[in-house]
């Protein structure tokens, strides 16, 4: 009861840190082209992460998708094996948002997950193949995809449009991002759903096979609205401003790329991770815009941000995992870390603060043009 | 293992369907640009196949409209 009591409470968290590490990728672009301002922007995102969460409840009847190997013939995943995991990836989510590092939250939860079972239940219970086939390989093959689409949309936006046009692009990356925060909600807060339910389930306080409790979908999609309005600012900077300096045309570009991946993606049966998708788009159009130049040395650390976030959240899961099977005081313990390094972290971040105000210096020669003002005004 | 032929539609289709809407766009406000009395109905009227466009992604997004 306590234990699945904690579970909640610790994956709500975990839902307001996905939506604080997933900001950027709907709004890194139109806050560094300057189409939205940053506050209206996070406002923006956090309402249509909230739409999002309750026009879909599909939830996953697994919360590894096959990835552990749950049910009958396979391991029990028990309440204090996924709190142990939502330790590792709530504990990872941090880090890399201190770094400001875009890290795809779904990994850091599948590898807390891991490393807590493996703690839990042995090495056996992972599906290797299932690991490769559904979470390796489409972590490499998504920026890319997403950057070579991104790459091709900026060059037909620019051979298009004349220079003295390209500013109107503002208007549609209200809609582009938008669109990206809004298939955001739909996918990320059901995570989050689909971890309580299991928890309630688990714990014998829900009928098993019944879709997630009402009162469940309302605290998700508040948990996540609330972190998405908090805003990764850091992650914000990393993608809007240190990967590559966005155009307008660039930034509608990017987010159509990103928003044309994920659909495809979830809508065709091979899913992308939303946040390595936006972050390749960034980078394929700043390949893509004569004269960019993309920081190749900020995008090599975003890569390998990706490439240790699985085995790192499954390292704090899994020392979770073995405290949490001390017993009672074990998972006490486990409660009390976590809590400190949450409060470490926070004061770490105290430093050097990155919020809003720091988005609000026009990148020069990206959106000041007066011209058009009073061509628009002229115009009607 | 790999579905390597899902990869290639989601591939595809997200290439296309990105190349469509950018060129919409681009060609609005390329259209837009101009004093000839043409111009303005032409680059509205590309503005409103591009949000169609950008409503059949919404109704694609949302559950609800194509479930049931």
């Amino acid at each position: 009861m306590l234990v699945v009591a904690l579970v909640i409470a610790l994956a709500l968290f975990f839902d307001f840190t996905n939506g604080f590490h997933d900001t950027a990728n709907a709004m890194a672009t139109p806050i560094a082209t300057g189409a939205l301002k940053p506050r209206v922007a996070v406002a923006i995102a956090a309402v249509l992460n909230l739409v999002g969460a309750f026009l879909s409840t599909e939830v996953a009847q697994t919360i590894s998708g096959g990835l552990i190997r749950e049910g009958p013939g396979g391991v029990q995943v028990t309440p204090v094996l996924i709190l142990a995991g939502l330790i590792g990836a709530i504990v990872w989510n941090l880090v890399t948002w201190l770094l400001g590092l875009p890290s795809s939250s779904s990994h850091a939860l599948f590898g807390g997950l891991i490393g807590a079972v493996i703690v839990g239940a042995g090495i056996g219970a992972i599906d290797g193949g299932v690991l490769v086939s559904k979470i390796l390989i489409p972590a490499v093959l998504a920026p890319f995809t997403a950057g070579l689409i991104s790459f091709i949309a900026t060059k037909i936006a620019y051979s298009i449009t004349k220079k003295r046009e390209r500013d109107n692009f503002k208007r549609g990356q209200v809609f582009t991002s938008a669109l990206v925060s809004l298939a955001h909600g739909t996918n990320d807060a059901q995570k989050t759903m689909g971890v309580i339910t299991l928890a309630l389930i688990a714990g014998g306080l829900q009928k098993a096979g019944t879709g997630p409790e009402l009162w469940v979908i309302v605290v998700c999609a508040v948990a996540i609205a609330v972190g998405t309005y908090t805003g990764g600012w850091r992650i914000i900077k990393t993608i809007g401003r240190g990967i590559t300096d966005i155009e307008p045309a660039q930034g509608f570009a990017a987010e159509v790329a990103t928003t044309a991946t994920i659909l495809a993606s979830t809508h065709l049966g091979f899913a992308l991770s939303t946040t390595q998708v936006a972050s390749g788009s960034v980078i394929g159009t700043g390949v893509g815009r004569k004269g960019a130049s993309v920081r190749w040395k900020t995008a090599g650390r975003i890569a390998l941000g990706w490439l240790i976030t699985i085995p790192a959240s499954a390292a704090v899961g899994a020392l979770a995992a073995f405290l949490a099977g001390l017993g009672l005081w074990g998972i006490i313990l486990d409660v009390v870390l976590a809590a400190a390094a949450i409060l470490v972290i926070f004061l770490r971040s105290r430093r050097n603060r990155v919020d809003h105000r720091d988005f609000h210096l026009p990148q020069p020669g990206a959106f000041v043009r007066p011209k058009k003002r009073k061509k628009a005004v002229a115009g009607g | 293992m790999i579905n390597w032929s899902a990869f290639v539609v989601v591939v595809v289709v997200a290439l296309v369907a990105a190349g469509v809407l950018v060129t919409l766009f681009s060609t609005a406000l390329r259209v837009g640009d101009g004093d000839a009395p043409w111009r303005r109905p032409v680059s509205v009227g590309l503005y409103v196949v591009c949000g169609l466009v950008v409503a059949f992604g919404l109704y694609l997004i949302i559950p609800a409209l194509h479930a049931g």
